[in-house]
């Protein structure tokens, strides 16, 4: 509804808003969402996608107790608001910086939603960002990795695990200091136990390890590193558009058969959160 | 300022003990006459007097020292040393800056062997003995922090090897364990250099080359007297003399003490990272090797094996020697070399990356957490041989993976951010955290780390003595908790 009001045909409404609400990123034009060129309708799209970033659970609670208390207690949402709104202004700034665009307003325009897009998983483009400072759009992939929320329908490691990282890591250092002491990784309030924080940890690792091992697969099929690296980032996010040869401004279609498998299999990996394919792949699983 | 007194007393003792070091590119310079004698006065002069300055302002403060003292102190000497090592280079080279100074001295002490000068051929020979005398007494450190320091520190799951180290642990007191351990290693360590030297003469190096280079490659550092690093020899027999030494400095230290003290072979049959290391390497090795016939970089076999052992060998161990450009081959190569030298190395050794003690704990784990996905209520340890491994310590190792990896991430978006391409920050800070020397990109083997700005390269220094101190060591520093009292 609301993209209509903002000026799309119904048809493609309906088609954007799937695209927007699943964090998909297909669209009815080869220039993505650069083809309207409005920026009501991103403005629209940027609402959109944040909330389809967070967690459903805290939308549902919110929707039956009609208030916005859950949204204060889900320690991801000011995890991935903060995050977000705080790259917005930083990558603008470096944008306008650089001298892409002479005004501050049209950079932060089209940074706050190329960088929502990529950072939600979503993946609509309305420019060519891989003209952009090569920082800007790695950055956008980093947060690719870790903004979106459990229970949202974006991908990567999801930003509660992020937190359970870093506190782990700052409790690793308190650690060094006060050996014997015990110190409880929190989150919002609760104490995580410690087997939870072991299989994260665990988790992360993983993901890590398939991103460098995909990486070394494409380039030793002949890809070059930056578009290597960043098709299987985007890939395993589930986000879409990576960097140079696959960029936003191309599409996929220039890798070869192999390359394209591989890919397809990363996304599978990324959506099943990696776990569930490679407990197949283990022996225990097939015994008895 | 009482909290670290005690801390600048030993420091000021390591700074007096530290300017007789001057004396070997003095001895040398004098003996050849090459006009740098100069420099090594002058650095002989003032860091010996500024020791005995910190000497006696310090006198007070002396007590035993507690584990926070060690981490400021390891963290001071790392720091402080390089500060002094650059007076000779300073003082011979006055167009040098201070910042690439200290990222040359930085690069020495950490066994790095990145560099930003070039024209080596043509500097005086103690200038390049003084660069590698750096790595070398770099490595002596390095053999002591992981061996003795770091477990008692408990950085990194570090404890882990604890059990391996050749004296006991039971005495809690920091300074008579670390002696005692210290010499029994270093000893070990001197009579393989002193092989190397003769190894390295006989198979046709001048004398002056064969120290440079024995230097080099006990301590996994990298640098050498030639631009072309190992490349201007262009012996067949040099390079299997240098392969050999990488891999045995790539071995820790403490299982060479073990065969050495019990004259038998039998203590390399009980390290678990040996299986791996060279299991890993041989693989790889051959993998490279095919690969590189199979894209036509080179025609025959014999010769493809010579480059790719001998570049993936010194890349892998974080030596850092190269004798060809390998920056030209295909991508996948030589970024697969820069991905074996983040754990390639042992745990007591003197190179630098995550150890592969880490990295099968690493692997142990993930496997761990599959099957308990099948079993949910299975109870798995995690073994290293034969020892089960406490959760505490695995989580240790874990946390340690994590600010790995993300110094890396981190680090590179800075480089990438002050105006480098991905690439090349990616692969810089990746040699630079684990001490391997040469990244790939504009900082290849083949060029120098001249062209980075001042700003990139201090970020570079940094991730030099991150990657060298195990990370936690310097953090921990650089947080407020640790200043409070």
């Amino acid at each position: 509804m609301a993209l209509k009001l903002a000026g799309m045909s119904w048809f493609d409404a309906i088609c954007h808003a799937f695209a927007t609400m699943s964090l998909g990123g297909f669209s009815t034009h080869d220039a993505s969402v650069g083809y309207f060129d409005s920026p009501l309708i991103e403005g629209v799209l940027i609402v959109f996608m944040l909330l389809a970033a967070l967690n459903f659970v805290t939308h549902f609670l919110a929707y039956r107790q009609r208030s916005l208390m859950p949204y204060r207690h889900d320690p991801e949402v000011v995890g991935v608001l903060g995050l977000v709104i705080a790259s917005c202004l930083g990558i603008s700034l470096y944008v306008w910086q650089a001298g892409v665009y002479p005004e501050f307003l049209t950079a932060l325009r089209h940074v706050s939603f190329n960088l929502v897009s990529i950072a939600t998983d979503c993946g609509f483009a309305s420019t060519d960002f891989n003209s952009w400072p090569i920082f800007a759009p790695m950055w956008m992939l980093l947060l690719s990795c870790v903004t979106a929320s459990s229970g949202s329908t974006g991908g990567g490691l999801k930003m509660i695990r992020t937190l359970l990282m870093l506190r782990q890591g700052v409790r690793e250092l308190e650690h060094q200091l006060h050996p014997a002491a015990l110190l409880p990784v929190k989150i919002g309030g609760h104490a995580v136990p410690n087997q939870i924080v072991f299989a994260i940890q665990a988790f992360v690792m993983m993901y890590i390890a398939t991103i460098v091992t995909m990486t070394l697969v494409l380039l030793a099929s002949g890809l070059d590193f930056v578009s290597a690296f960043s098709a299987v980032i985007a890939c395993i996010n589930n986000a879409g558009p990576g960097l140079n040869e696959v960029g936003p401004g191309t599409n996929y279609a220039g890798l070869n058969d192999f390359q394209t498998w591989v890919l397809a299999f990363t996304m599978l990996l990324g959506r099943l959160e990696l776990i569930t394919v490679f407990v197949l792949f283990t022996r225990a699983f097939w015994r008895g | 300022m009482s909290q670290i007194l005690p801390v600048v007393h030993i420091l000021s003792k390591v700074l007096m003990l530290f300017s007789a070091a001057f004396l070997l590119p003095l001895a040398i310079s004098l003996g050849l006459e090459d006009g740098a004698h100069l420099a090594y006065d002058e650095a002989i002069a003032i860091t010996f007097l500024s020791g005995a300055v910190l000497w006696l302002l310090s006198r007070q403060g002396k007590r035993e020292l507690q584990t926070r003292d060690g981490f400021l102190l390891v963290v001071m000497i790392w720091t402080v040393l390089p500060l002094y090592s650059t007076i000779p280079l300073l003082s011979y080279m006055p167009d040098l800056s201070f910042t690439d100074a200290y990222f040359e001295a930085v690069s020495g002490l950490t066994a790095t062997g990145a560099t930003v000068l070039s024209g080596l051929d043509g500097l005086p020979p103690s200038i390049n003995i003084w660069r590698t005398l750096m790595h070398w007494i770099g490595g002596m450190g390095v053999i002591v922090l992981v061996v003795a320091v770091l477990p008692m520190l408990g950085v990194g799951g570090r404890q882990l090897f604890k059990a391996e180290t050749p004296t006991p642990m039971k005495d809690s007191k920091l300074t008579p364990r670390m002696a005692e351990t210290a010499k029994g290693l270093w000893v070990v360590y001197a009579i393989v250099t002193v092989f190397c030297i003769l190894a390295l003469w006989a198979g046709g190096m001048s004398w002056v080359d064969a120290l440079v280079h024995a230097f080099s490659v006990m301590s996994l550092g990298g640098m050498s007297s030639h631009d072309a690093s190992m490349g201007y020899f262009d012996s067949v027999t040099l390079e299997i003399i240098v392969m050999v030494f990488a891999l045995i400095a790539g071995i820790s230290f403490s299982t060479h003490f073990m065969a050495f003290r019990m004259r038998s072979l039998l203590a390399y049959r009980f390290d678990t990272e040996i299986r791996w290391f060279f299991g890993v390497l041989g693989i790889s090795i051959l993998g490279l090797t095919f690969y590189l016939l199979y894209k036509g970089f080179y025609l025959d076999f014999p010769e493809a094996l010579r480059y790719a052992a001998f570049n993936t060998i010194s890349v892998a161990t974080t030596l850092g020697f190269s004798t060809t450009d390998f920056n030209i081959w295909p991508y996948f190569a030589p970024l697969y070399m820069l991905f074996l030298s983040s754990f390639i190395a042992g745990s007591g050794s003197t190179g630098g990356g995550i150890k592969m003690l880490r990295a099968i704990l690493l692997y142990k784990q993930v496997y761990r957490e599959l099957i308990k996905l099948v079993h949910p209520s299975a109870i798995v340890h995690t073994k290293i041989g034969t020892q089960t491994v406490p959760a505490k310590i695995t989580y240790a190792v874990l946390a340690f993976l994590f600010i790995y990896v993300a110094s890396i991430i981190i680090l590179s978006f800075i480089l990438a951010a002050s105006g480098l391409d991905v690439f090349t920050s990616f692969t810089a800070v990746v040699a630079m955290v684990n001490n391997t020397g040469p990244g790939l990109g504009q900082v290849g083997p083949a060029s120098t780390y001249a062209i980075l700005n001042d700003f990139q390269i201090w970020v570079c220094s940094f991730a030099m003595l991150l990657g060298r101190l195990e990370f936690f060591t310097l953090l921990v520093v650089l947080t407020p908790v640790f200043w409070r009292k």
